[in-house]
C-alpha cells in the first residue's frame, strides 16, 4: 500500500514540486544580498560627502566649566542675599540685594537697617537696572575717545603734578557724599594740593536749613526729623513722602503714628500747605494750597500766634487765611514736645522761623533729633556759587566733578559749558557721556553701586557699606580708588573702606567688619559734638512781602526722575507720576482755574519763559495745585535719552513720538534762581504763552476719570463706594465708620472652595499708602514686567501688574483731596476671569491663587474685559528689550511672557512655593511674614500685608477682620482676596463720613 | 378663480413656463462671466486682498496692530464677528423657518439666502479666530483627546460654547443647503456635457429624478429645515451669551438672547434684500425677486426693527430700574457719553429709519429700499460696536476708563471681509443656481388659473 498523500489544494496535488519551491512567498534571503559596485559607490558618496559637508560648519568652542572651587554660600540656582546700601540718591537706604548666578536681579529694603527700616522706593527698587545699561562707558576716555587707566592716570598726575608745582587751584565738585571713608579719601587728596578744596551742591538743594542750623544751633547741620515722634505734623512746601531729603525713612516714621490697627487708637495730625498736589499733601488731614512765596508768612503767622513774634500791623496778605494759620498753631501749641514742622522752602527766613517755632515748640531733642543729624544733605550754594565765579575768570587748574553734573543742573548752562571747557584740567567721573562729561578733557567712569565698594552715613552714627554683588561690566573705578590713584596711594575700594573705618570697628576688626557687612551698617558713635539753641538772634528778621507776579513757576524733583540723575532708566520713565500720572516726560501743570482763565487745554504746548529761559512743554491740569503757580517736574531733557525715542514694539504704525535727536522731556534747569544765596526751583513773574501745537500727554489713568461726569450721573451725586472714608473722630466712636450701604448677599448656587492648607490673601491699608509707587517698580523687577514705551503707553497698553489709582474728591474748604489705592489682581474667589476662558488658561489654585497658565493662553481676552477690576494685562506685541544687557536683570523665576498672552498679578506664587519649600525643608510651617510679596516687601509704609487668611494669628486674617477692611465692588460677590483698609482722616468734623470717591 | 387670484398673488411674474426657468437659471453658470459680473468681482477680490494682507500682518506682528488697550479687549473683531454671525440668520430663517410655514414666495430668495448665510458664518468665523492672541494655537479651543494630561476645554465658558454653536450652524447650513442644491445640480448636469457634465454629475450625487429620488428628497429637507429652525433661535442666542454672563455693566443683562435673535433677523433681511436687489438688476432676475418679496421682507424688517428698538428701551427700563448705579450709568453713558454717537447712528438706522416701510408706497420704490437696507446693515453694525466698545470703556474702576479708535489694519479686516463675503457669493452666482429651480417650478402657477392651491 502507497502512503497516502495529503492535499491542500488541485494545485498541490498536481503540480508537487513547484509548489514546495514556493512555499515562502518571498525568498529569505533578499535578492542581491551581495552589495554590488555601484550601490556601494552611491553609498560612500553621500557617506563622504555628507561628513565633509558638516564639517564645513563653523561651531563655536563651547566651555561650560563648573565651579572648582565653588564660592561661599552659592548654589547655581538658587538666590543669594548680600546686604549693601541704595545710591539712588543721598538717602542712602538700606538694601538686601537678591542675586542669582553671580548677577544682582532685585534690590530690597534690609528690614533691620536703622534708619529706612526695610522699605525701597521707587528709584531704589529701579536701580539693579542700571548696572545692565549698555550705554554706560565701558572704559576710561581721554581726549574724546576710549582709553585706558594707566594712560588716563599717567596723563592726569603728571598734570596735577604741575598743578601742585605751580600752586594751582583743585576743586572736587560732587553732591553729598556722606560716607565717612569717601570723605578721608577726598581730604587726603585734596591735602596734597596748596590750594585743594571740596565743593558740595545738591541740585535739589537744602542749604537753607544748613545755614539757619549754623545760626540757631552754631552748626551747619541737617536735623533728622523724627516724625514717629510727632502727634502734629505741620509740613511747609515739603514733600517729605515723596521726594525730600530721606522719603522712605520719612514714610515709615510717619505712618508709625497713623497706624490703627493693632494701636491704642491715636492717630498724628498732618497739615501742609503747599502750592502743587504731592503725595504728602494728599495724605495730609488738612491741606492748606498756599504759594510758594507766602510760605514765610505763613510762618511768620504761626510764629506770631505762638507768641514768638510781635503781631505784625502789617494786612495779612489776602492768599492766607488767617482761621488756617490759627488752626495749625493752636494745634502745634497743644502738642509741644510731640510737635515737628518742616520746611521745605530753601529760604534762610524761612528756615530760621521754622527753627524758633521748633525750638519754642521744644521740638528739638524731641522730634528733631540734633545730635545724631542727617547727612543726606551737605551741599552748599555758596560754595558752588564761588567756585562758578572762580571758573569763570579762569582761575581753577583742576576740576573733578563727581556724581553730579552741572552743565546740566545749573541755571546758565550754555555759559557755564563754555566756561569749563576752558579749565586746564576737567575730569569728569560719570558714567555716562553726560552734559558735563562731553566737556571734559577725561572721563573716569564710576561702576554703579551694585559693582562697587562705597561708604555712606545717612545719618551722623549710622556707618552704611555698600559691598558689589557683581564684577565691575565695564573696565570702571569708583571715585574712592580713583582719588586714591591720583593721591599715589594705590588701594582698591575695599581696602580703603576697611582701613577708614576701623577705627570705628572697635576692638575686634576682623568681626566687626564682618558682622558690618552681613548687617550692611554699622552703628558708631557719631562725629558731631551736641550743640545748643543760640537763638537766631539779629538774623531773625521778617520775611519780604512777596513780590505781585501773575505766575510762578515751581520746578519740582518727580518722584521718579528726582534731579534727572536715573534719566537712562526706562522703568522710571515708564512709572506714572504719583498725581499727574504721567510718564515719559514732564509738563506744565496747571490748576483748573488757571487753565481756564488762560484758555489752555490738556496737551496744549504752550511756552514757558523767565527771562532768558524759556521752555516748551504741554500743558496738563492739575487738581489742588495754586493758581499763581505753574508746576514743572524736573530731571528730564537729559543728555543721551534720545535712546527713548523708539522704544517699544516695532510695527507699522508706531508713532515717533519724540522728534529727531531730542531727549525725553523738558530741561528746566534754567528755570533755577538764586535767593540770597540759596538756589531756588521757585521762579516768579513768568510768562505763559500758547502755541498752535497739541503734544499728546502719555498718561495712564486719564483725568477726566476724576468722578462720573455730571451729565452722566443718574445717582444724584453719589460716589462709587471704591475708596471709602471715615474721619478719625467717627473711627473712634465706631471703628466701622465710613461704609456705605452695602448689597446683602443672600445665598450663592455653587459651594464655596474649600481652601484646606493656605489661603493667601492681601490687605492694604489706604490710610497709610501714600502712593510713593515703590511698590510698582518693586513688582515690575521682580515678574519681568515689559517696558513698552510712550507711543504704547499713549495707547493704553502699559503692562504694570500693580497700578495705582489715584482719585481726587472733595476735601474741606472747597480743597481737594488725593487718595491712592494700589490695584492689582484680586484673586477672587468667584473669579469672573476664570470661568470665561475657554482653554482653561486662568485657573483657581487650592490656595485661593488665581493663576494664569501662559502657555495655555490662546490670547481671546475675554477674561481681561470680564475683569471689574481691569488689572490683566495683555501682550500686544512681543515686547523689545533693546538693551541685550538688560536681560540680565531678569528674574529667572519667572516666565518672560511672549505676545498673544494675557498676564496679571501671580501675588509673586515663585516666592509663594520657594517659603512653602524652605518651610518643608525645616519641617515647619510657614510662619506668618515668612514669605513677602515684592510690593509688600518694598512698601516703606508698611500698607500692605500678604499672608494666609486661614490662620487666624495671620496679619492678614487680623486685617481682614478689621471692621475698615472692606473689598472693592463687594456687590458683584466676586470675593476677592485682596482687600483694602479704610481711609482715616484726622479731621473731627463727622461731615465726611459717609464720603467716598471717585 | 378670480378671488383666488386676490388671495394669491402671483409668485413669479412674466409667465414663466418650467423650460424658462431652468434655461434663466442655469444660463449665468453656463455661459461666460459678463462684464458686470467682472466689474463686481473684482472690486470685491481686491478687498479681500486688503484684508488678507492687513490679516497676514496681523498674525505676524501681534494684536497690538489693533487699536485695542487695556480696558477695551474687544472692538472690531467682536463686532464683526457678532455682526456677521446676524447676517448668517436669514437664510435660515428663509430656508427652514418659512419653509415650514409654507411660505411658498420664499422659493426664489432661499437659495442665495443660504449661500448669503454660508458665507457670512464664513466671514463671522474669521474674527474668533484672529482675534486670538496665538492663533496658531485655535484649534485647542476644540475638545479633542490629547496627551496634556487630557487637558480639556473649559464647558463653563461662553467661547466655547460659541464654537460649538457656530460649528453646528455652519454644518447645518451646509448640509441643508447642499442638499437642496441636488436636483438642480442634476438639472444642471443634464444640460452639460464633457467634464462639466462629470464633476456635476458627481456633484449630484446620482440624482436621477425618480419619484423615489423626489420622495426621500422632500423627506430629507423637511428633516433638515426641522434641525435648522431650532439653530435660527440658538445661535444668536448663545452668541450673546458671550455679554449676558459677565459681569460688565452693560452685558450683564437676561434681554440679549431674544434681542440678539431679533437684531439678527433684522440684519439678515436687510442683507438678503440688499443682495436681492442688486442680483435681480445684474443678473436680471426681475420676475423671480419679485416686488411681492420685496414687500414681504420690508414688512419683516419692520417688525424686527420694532423688537430691536422695543429692547432697546427695555434696557434702558430694566438699567433705570435696577437702581445699580453701574448699570445705570453704562446706559446714560452709552446715550451721552462720548461714544454716544454710535448709540444715536444705532438707533436711527435701527428704528427710526425703517419706520418708512408701515407705507407701502415705500415698500414699492426699490432705490428707498435699496438705501433702508444699508441702513439698517450700518445700524446693526453699530449696535455690536456700541455694546462691545461702549460697555467695556468705562466700567467700574473710574481709574480704568479709556477711549478707543480702530487702526487701519483692523478697518481693513473689516473690509476684508466685506471683500471675502462678496467674492464667495459673486463666484456662487457665477457657478451655481441662484434659485432653486426645483422648488420654483413647483410655485410657477400660484395665483394663475390651475395654480397651485397651497
Amino acid at each position: 500500500m502507497t502512503e497516502k498523500s495529503y492535499w491542500k489544494s488541485l494545485a498541490e496535488r498536481d503540480d508537487r514540486g513547484e509548489l514546495e519551491a514556493s512555499e515562502f512567498a518571498e525568498p529569505l534571503e533578499p535578492a542581491g544580498a551581495g552589495t554590488d559596485r555601484r550601490t556601494f559607490l552611491r553609498a560612500a558618496g553621500f557617506t563622504i560627502g555628507a561628513a565633509a559637508l558638516a564639517g564645513c560648519r563653523q561651531s563655536s568652542v563651547e566651555k561650560a566649566i563648573p565651579y572648582l572651587l565653588t564660592p561661599e554660600g552659592i548654589v547655581p540656582g538658587r538666590a543669594y542675599w548680600m546686604a549693601s546700601t541704595c545710591a539712588g540718591c543721598e538717602a542712602a537706604c538700606g538694601v538686601l540685594v537678591k542675586c542669582r548666578d553671580g548677577r544682582p536681579i532685585k534690590l530690597e529694603g534690609n528690614p533691620g537697617h536703622p534708619v529706612s527700616r526695610g522699605g525701597l522706593c521707587a528709584v531704589g527698587q529701579a536701580s539693579v537696572l542700571e548696572p545692565y545699561d549698555s550705554m554706560r562707558l565701558k572704559a576710561p576716555r581721554g581726549g574724546g575717545r576710549e582709553s585706558t587707566w594707566e594712560k588716563v592716570d599717567r596723563e592726569i598726575g603728571m598734570k596735577l603734578n604741575e598743578i601742585r608745582d605751580g600752586k594751582g587751584r583743585v576743586r572736587i565738585l560732587t553732591t553729598t557724599r556722606s560716607g565717612r571713608a569717601t570723605r578721608g579719601v577726598i581730604e587726603r587728596f585734596l591735602a596734597g594740593f596748596a590750594n585743594g578744596e571740596l565743593v558740595v551742591y545738591d541740585p535739589v538743594s537744602c542749604s537753607a536749613i544748613l545755614a539757619a542750623h549754623e545760626i540757631t544751633h552754631g552748626r551747619r547741620l541737617l536735623p533728622r526729623y523724627r516724625f514717629d515722634r510727632a502727634d502734629t505734623v505741620v509740613g511747609l512746601d515739603a514733600d517729605f513722602l515723596g521726594t525730600w531729603i530721606s522719603p522712605v525713612e520719612y514714610t515709615n516714621a510717619y505712618t508709625s503714628r497713623r497706624r490703627l490697627a493693632g494701636t491704642d487708637g491715636t492717630m498724628s495730625w498732618h497739615a501742609q500747605f503747599e502750592a502743587r498736589m504731592t503725595i504728602t499733601g494728599g495724605k495730609a488731614d488738612n491741606r492748606f494750597v498756599t504759594h510758594p512765596d507766602d510760605v514765610p508768612l505763613v510762618l511768620e503767622g504761626i510764629a506770631e500766634r505762638l507768641g514768638l513774634r510781635e503781631p505784625s500791623r502789617r494786612r495779612p496778605p489776602v492768599r492766607i487765611r488767617q482761621a488756617d494759620i490759627d488752626l495749625v498753631a493752636s494745634k502745634l501749641d497743644s502738642a509741644r514736645g510731640r510737635a515737628l514742622l518742616v520746611c521745605g522752602t530753601n529760604d534762610l527766613t524761612a528756615q530760621l522761623l521754622a527753627n524758633e517755632i521748633n525750638h519754642h515748640l521744644g521740638s528739638y531733642g524731641a522730634t528733631i533729633d540734633i545730635s545724631r543729624p542727617s547727612r543726606q544733605k551737605e551741599g552748599s550754594e555758596e560754595g558752588l556759587e564761588r567756585l562758578v565765579g572762580e571758573i569763570r575768570e579762569g582761575s581753577v587748574d583742576a576740576l573733578f566733578v563727581a556724581g553730579c553734573n552741572p552743565a546740566y543742573d545749573l541755571p546758565g548752562s550754555a555759559r557755564l559749558s563754555a566756561d569749563l571747557r576752558t579749565i586746564p584740567l576737567l575730569v569728569s567721573l560719570s558714567s555716562h557721556i553726560d552734559e558735563t562729561a562731553g566737556l571734559a578733557q577725561y572721563v573716569c567712569p564710576e561702576p554703579h553701586f551694585l559693582e562697587t565698594w562705597s561708604d555712606h552715613e545717612p545719618v551722623s552714627g549710622v556707618l552704611a557699606v555698600g559691598q558689589p554683588a557683581i564684577s565691575p561690566l565695564g573696565s570702571t573705578r569708583s571715585a574712592i580708588e580713583s582719588f586714591a590713584v591720583w593721591s599715589g596711594d594705590p588701594r582698591n575700594g575695599l581696602e580703603i573702606i576697611r582701613d577708614e573705618l576701623a577705627v570705628a570697628m572697635g576692638t575686634d576688626p576682623a568681626g566687626a567688619w564682618h558682622e558690618t557687612l552681613a548687617a550692611g551698617y554699622r552703628e558708631a558713635d557719631p562725629a558731631e559734638t551736641a550743640t545748643t539753641w543760640r537763638g537766631a538772634g539779629s538774623l531773625a528778621r521778617r520775611p519780604d512781602d512777596p513780590a505781585e507776579t501773575s505766575l510762578s513757576l515751581v520746578v519740582y524733583p518727580s518722584v521718579g526722575m528726582l534731579d534727572g540723575r536715573h534719566a537712562h532708566n526706562p522703568w522710571l520713565h515708564e512709572l506714572p507720576d504719583p498725581v499727574t500720572k504721567v510718564t515719559w516726560g514732564n509738563c506744565a501743570s496747571f490748576s483748573p482755574a488757571t487753565a481756564a482763565r488762560l484758555g489752555i487745554e490738556e496737551g496744549r504746548v504752550v511756552t514757558i519763559s523767565a527771562g532768558e529761559a524759556a521752555a516748551e512743554l504741554p500743558a496738563h491740569i492739575q487738581p489742588g495745585q495754586h493758581d499763581g503757580v505753574v508746576a514743572v517736574a524736573a530731571g528730564y531733557g537729559r543728555l543721551g535719552t534720545e535712546r527713548f525715542a523708539l522704544t517699544g514694539p516695532e510695527w507699522l504704525f508706531r508713532r515717533r513720538l519724540q522728534p529727531d535727536g531730542s531727549p525725553v522731556g523738558v530741561r528746566m534747569g534754567e528755570f533755577q534762581v538764586s535767593n540770597a544765596g540759596s538756589a531756588n526751583w521757585v521762579a516768579g513773574g513768568i510768562r505763559v504763552s500758547k502755541t498752535g501745537r497739541m503734544e499728546p500727554i502719555a498718561m495712564t489713568q486719564s483725568h477726566h476719570s476724576l468722578s462720573v461726569p455730571a451729565h452722566l450721573d443718574t445717582t444724584g451725586g453719589r460716589r462709587r463706594p471704591i475708596i471709602q472714608e471715615t474721619s478719625f473722630a467717627a473711627w473712634k466712636e465706631n471703628p466701622g465708620a465710613g461704609e456705605p450701604e452695602s448689597h446683602h448677599i443672600d445665598a450663592d448656587l455653587w459651594a464655596p472652595h474649600p481652601y484646606e492648607g493656605h489661603r493667601w490673601g492681601m490687605a492694604i491699608d489706604l490710610s497709610a499708602c501714600t502712593g510713593c509707587s515703590g511698590c510698582v517698580i518693586a513688582c515690575q523687577a521682580e515678574n519681568n514686567v515689559p517696558v513698552v514705551g510712550k507711543d504704547e503707553v499713549l495707547r493704553q497698553r502699559e503692562m504694570h501688574w500693580l497700578r495705582i489709582d489715584r482719585y481726587y474728591a472733595e476735601g474741606e474748604d472747597g480743597g481737594v483731596d488725593m487718595v491712592h489705592q494700589p490695584m492689582l489682581c484680586a484673586h477672587c474667589e468667584n473669579a469672573p476671569c476664570e470661568s470665561v476662558c475657554p482653554v482653561v488658561a486662568t485657573v483657581h489654585s487650592e490656595e485661593g491663587l488665581n493663576q494664569q497658565v501662559y502657555n495655555r493662553c490662546v490670547g481671546t481676552r475675554y477674561c481681561a474685559n470680564n475683569c471689574p477690576y481691569k488689572t490683566r494685562r495683555f501682550n500686544w506685541f512681543d515686547y523689545p528689550r533693546e538693551d541685550r544687557l538688560q536681560n540680565l536683570v531678569l528674574n529667572p523665576d519667572v516666565a518672560v511672557r511672549s505676545r498673544g498672552v494675557m498676564e496679571k498679578c501671580s501675588m509673586c506664587v515663585q516666592r509663594i512655593e520657594l517659603g512653602k519649600m524652605e518651610a518643608k525643608r525645616i519641617g515647619a510651617n510657614v510662619a506668618d511674614g515668612e514669605i513677602a510679596t515684592a510690593c509688600e516687601q518694598s512698601c516703606p509704609a508698611r500698607a500692605i500685608v500678604f499672608g494666609d487668611l486661614n490662620d487666624p494669628g495671620s496679619r492678614v486674617a487680623k486685617a481682614a477682620a478689621d471692621p475698615r477692611y472692606y473689598v472693592v465692588l463687594g456687590e458683584l460677590n466676586v470675593r476677592p482676596a485682596v482687600g483694602y483698609l479704610r481711609v482715616v482722616r484726622n479731621r473731627k468734623e463727622d461731615e465726611h463720613q459717609e464720603e467716598t470717591h471717585v | 378663480m378670480s378671488e383666488l387670484m386676490a388671495l394669491r398673488p402671483v409668485l413669479v411674474g412674466g409667465e414663466k413656463a418650467a423650460g424658462d426657468v431652468t434655461s434663466d437659471v442655469a444660463a449665468p453658470t453656463e455661459r461666460k462671466a459678463t462684464w458686470k459680473w467682472w466689474a463686481a468681482f473684482i472690486p470685491a477680490a481686491a478687498m479681500l486682498a486688503v484684508g488678507a494682507l492687513a490679516t497676514g500682518y496681523q498674525v505676524m506682528t501681534g494684536i497690538g496692530t489693533w487699536g485695542l488697550n487695556r480696558t477695551i479687549g474687544w472692538a472690531f473683531d467682536i463686532t464683526n464677528f457678532v455682526f456677521w454671525v446676524g447676517i448668517g440668520h436669514a437664510g435660515t430663517l428663509i430656508s427652514a423657518v418659512l419653509f415650514l410655514f409654507r411660505q411658498k414666495w420664499r422659493t426664489s430668495v432661499n437659495r442665495s439666502a443660504e449661500a448669503m448665510t454660508l458665507f457670512a458664518v464664513m466671514c463671522a468665523g474669521i474674527f474668533p479666530l484672529i482675534h486670538m492672541g496665538r492663533p496658531w494655537l485655535a484649534f485647542w479651543v476644540l475638545p479633542y483627546p490629547n496627551t496634556r494630561g487630557s487637558l480639556w476645554v473649559n464647558f463653563r465658558s461662553p467661547l466655547l460654547w460659541d464654537v460649538f454653536a457656530i460649528s453646528v450652524y455652519f454644518a447645518v447650513s451646509a448640509i441643508f443647503w447642499y442638499v437642496g442644491l441636488v436636483p438642480d445640480l442634476a438639472t444642471l448636469r443634464d444640460r452639460a456635457s464633457g467634464l462639466r457634465r462629470r464633476v456635476l454629475g458627481f456633484l449630484s450625487l446620482g440624482w436621477n429624478g425618480s419619484i423615489r429620488t423626489w420622495s426621500r428628497y422632500e423627506i430629507v429637507y423637511l428633516l433638515l429645515a426641522g434641525l435648522a429652525t431650532p439653530l435660527v433661535l440658538s445661535v444668536h442666542s448663545i452668541v450673546s451669551f458671550d455679554f449676558a454672563t459677565s459681569v460688565i455693566p452693560g452685558w450683564h443683562t437676561t434681554i440679549f438672547p431674544p434681542y440678539f435673535v431679533a437684531g439678527a433677523i433684522f440684519s439678515g433681511m436687510a442683507m438678503v434684500l440688499c443682495l436681492m436687489l442688486i442680483a435681480r438688476t445684474v443678473m436680471g432676475l426681475e420676475h423671480y425677486f419679485t416686488l411681492r418679496h420685496i414687500d414681504a421682507m420690508c414688512k419683516l424688517i419692520l417688525a424686527t426693527s420694532g423688537m430691536v428698538g422695543f429692547a432697546y428701551l427695555t434696557e434702558i427700563f430694566t438699567a433705570f430700574y435696577s437702581g445699580n448705579p453701574y448699570e445705570q450709568f453704562a446706559f446714560v453713558n452709552r446715550a451721552l457719553g462720548p461714544m454716544g454717537w454710535a448709540y444715536w447712528v444705532m438707533v436711527s438706522c435701527n428704528v427710526l429709519i425703517p419706520q418708512v416701510f408701515w407705507f407701502p408706497a415705500a415698500r414699492r420704490n426699490l432705490l428707498l429700499v435699496f438705501t433702508v437696507t444699508i441702513f439698517v446693515n450700518v445700524g446693526m453694525w453699530f449696535e455690536r460696536f456700541v455694546i462691545i466698545v461702549s460697555s467695556l470703556h468705562r466700567d467700574y474702576l473710574p481709574s480704568s476708563w479709556s477711549s478707543y479708535a480702530p487702526t487701519l489694519i483692523e478697518i481693513a479686516t473689516l473690509v476684508g471681509s466685506f471683500g471675502l463675503f462678496f467674492s464667495l457669493f459673486l463666484i456662487f452666482c457665477r457657478f451655481l443656481p441662484m434659485i432653486a429651480m426645483a422648488e420654483i417650478k413647483g410655485v410657477l402657477k400660484v395665483g394663475r388659473e390651475g395654480g397651485l392651491h397651497g
